[in-house]
């Protein structure tokens, strides 16, 4: 009989539910981050360390997590937004100031990314995780050595053949870095200025976009396009045509930071986790699982050979002077959002 | 003969626009280039280690545990959403009933999440798996309820008239008319819940507190770190189940069976 089957059905998940109910009784940390960002291995390190169990659940963009917290959304121990999101999650006072007597371990993170880029520079409130850039790959098989301008978007030749971001701080702030601005400056003339330069760049595009670009410069559709380094080395470490350049007039970083929400519950073990995350060897382990940059330069020595020198682990200290992180920038953020619209009707 | 030759090449357009994204995809999840960019080979690598990732696994145990509560829930309620609607058709308060229940099924999913939450959050709720649970099972009831109640638009009710006047009490009519005629209806419905509660994303993100995430949510994120073939290799997986529970539901609605 079919009732008796789902009755069946039924019952076993209620029984599920209530087995859910008396989980162990453990300490509990409750860590709110991006999918695939911290070896599994590391957590479990931690756990036996600790004693304790470690919870990850996942969000997709700072903007929702965000609209989660601020609706009364509570339970998590240790959050990861993106740097500018927790300038202004410390603005309206939603994570502590960090108490550093608990975490000795912030001497190993770089003064040079601290003193060039960090908004949070005395880390205050934050504590910096993992750093990516946005850098040029292209086909060196068909093209052999470019020059390390975002002047290549202007090349004719290569007309149908690149794209650039489908991001308008990204994309604009591209076209700024060319003309030697600030990629968050709220300048009319100097965007106005920015606005011109994409859609003469646009007349070179096969499009803007920010996924397929992986694909197209892979199977040789695209020759150059602008992506995301951790994206980037991915793509390039499997297939030897292709190199990658940071343009020398500047390039646009970002960077994920551990803060602690006000709401959390345990937050002893929030800073043992933070600490942990930062300890040079921890450290480089995390690097090789995510390819991104932990900015703890001590970590170097217990990385593997061949990624010693690997660019998206190591930045060097150069490319933090040229680099900039994008910032909020409160209501100006709609002249970005006009001026977009501009190029994007553009002929 | 003509036309039939158009319609035929409309018919294969039209299948080949829906179902070459998901021909695509399913072959991209046996290339081993982690991109896909070129086909560099056949490879199992990216079930592999989706199978060695606890974080998934972990996922789709949430996914499949608050999938079969609220299917549960949601069609014991809308079963009998369904037969009071149907029984008191013409009374004002089953007309407001009606509206009730048909209302989850017009609003948009943000604006259900962010009410839910705010609700729960006022409530002092801990959010959870428990929350979840809850909201899936507040959409899921509308659906099961329409299913159900077009299932009662072709019901004989003289039958269960017949089986009072042959001596039948209220259990055996239960048990011997009503819920084996009713029970393809019941099935499909709850097929139906068990589908849509496995699809959310948006409620999930919102009413989903710690240790709650699901692999809809999972996959979201997994867009910005991890690296594609996984996903793509997860997203066949995912198909197969829910396509497995749609053609067991369509079974189920057909008259014999």
């Amino acid at each position: 009989m079919k009732i008796y089957k789902i009755i069946s059905t039924a019952a076993i998940a209620l029984a599920a539910l209530m087995l859910w109910g008396c989980g162990p009784s453990k300490p509990i940390l409750n860590v709110y981050m991006w999918s695939d960002y911290i070896d599994p291995e590391l957590v479990q390190d931690f756990e036996k360390a600790h004693n304790c169990k470690v919870v990850i659940d996942i969000f997709d963009s700072n903007e929702s997590m965000y609209a989660k917290l601020k609706a009364g959304g509570s339970g998590y121990d240790v959050i990861l937004p993106t740097t500018y999101m927790a300038k202004i999650m410390s603005d309206q006072k939603m994570i502590d100031n960090l108490d550093h007597a608990k975490l000795p371990n912030l001497k190993y993170i770089s003064k040079s990314y601290l003193n060039d880029l960090a908004l949070d520079k005395q880390m205050k409130y934050s504590v910096p995780y993992m750093i990516g850039y946005t850098c040029v790959a292209y086909n060196k098989e068909k093209l052999g050595e470019i020059e390390n301008s975002w002047n290549i978007f202007g090349n004719e030749a290569l007309k149908g053949r690149m794209t650039l971001l489908n991001d308008l701080r990204e994309t604009i702030g591209a076209a700024l870095f060319f003309q030697g601005k600030s990629m968050n400056t709220t300048d009319d003339a100097s965007l106005e200025a920015a606005k011109q330069q994409v859609i003469k760049w646009k007349k070179n595009l096969a499009k803007f976009d920010n996924e397929v670009y992986k694909v197209g410069i892979q199977s040789g559709e695209f020759l150059v396009v602008q992506g995301y380094s951790g994206d980037l080395f991915q793509v390039l470490d499997e297939t030897p045509a292709l190199a990658y350049m940071c343009p020398k007039e500047g390039i646009s970083m970002s960077c994920d930071d551990w803060v602690i929400p006000t709401t959390a519950k345990n937050k002893d073990l929030a800073y043992a986790f933070i600490n942990f995350v930062c300890d040079p060897k921890n450290a480089a382990k995390n690097m090789e699982f995510t390819c991104y940059s932990s900015p703890i330069p001590e970590a170097r020595q217990y990385v593997s050979e061949e990624n010693k020198n690997h660019p998206g682990m190591f930045i060097p200290d150069d490319l933090y002077k040229r680099g900039e992180l994008i910032r909020d920038l409160g209501e100006d953020n709609a002249k970005y959002i006009k001026i977009w619209d501009e190029i994007k009707l553009s002929q | 003969m003509k036309s039939r030759y158009t319609s035929l090449l409309v018919t294969l357009l039209v299948l080949a626009f829906m179902y070459m994204p998901i021909v695509m995809l399913v072959s991209q999840s046996f290339n081993a280039s982690r991109y896909g960019g070129k086909w560099t080979g056949f490879s199992l690598k990216w079930y592999e280690a989706l199978f060695n990732d606890y974080s998934v696994i972990n996922a789709a145990t949430n996914t499949i545990v608050i999938g079969l509560a609220a299917t549960l829930f949601a069609t014991i309620i809308g079963a009998c959403a369904a037969w009071t609607l149907n029984k008191y058709k013409r009374s004002k308060l089953q007309t407001l009933h009606y509206g009730l229940v048909y209302a989850p099924l017009v609003v948009p999913d943000v604006l259900m999440g962010i009410s839910l939450l705010l609700m729960f959050v006022s409530m002092k709720v801990d959010l959870g798996l428990t929350t979840v649970i809850l909201a899936h099972i507040t959409f899921c009831v509308s659906f099961v309820t329409f299913t159900v109640l077009a299932r009662l638009q072709d019901f004989d009710f003289n039958l269960i008239q017949a089986a009072e006047d042959l001596g039948a009490g209220n259990a055996r009519i239960f048990l011997k008319i009503i819920l084996p005629l009713l029970g393809p209806g019941i099935a499909a419905g709850a097929m139906m819940a068990f589908t849509l509660s496995m699809d959310d994303f948006v409620v999930t993100f919102f009413v989903g507190g710690p240790g709650s995430t699901t692999l809809p949510v999972k996959v979201y994120s997994m867009m910005k770190h991890g690296p594609p073939a996984i996903i793509n290799a997860l997203s066949v997986i995912f198909m197969a189940l829910t396509f497995t529970v749609a053609i067991a539901g369509q079974f189920l609605t057909r008259k014999k069976f």
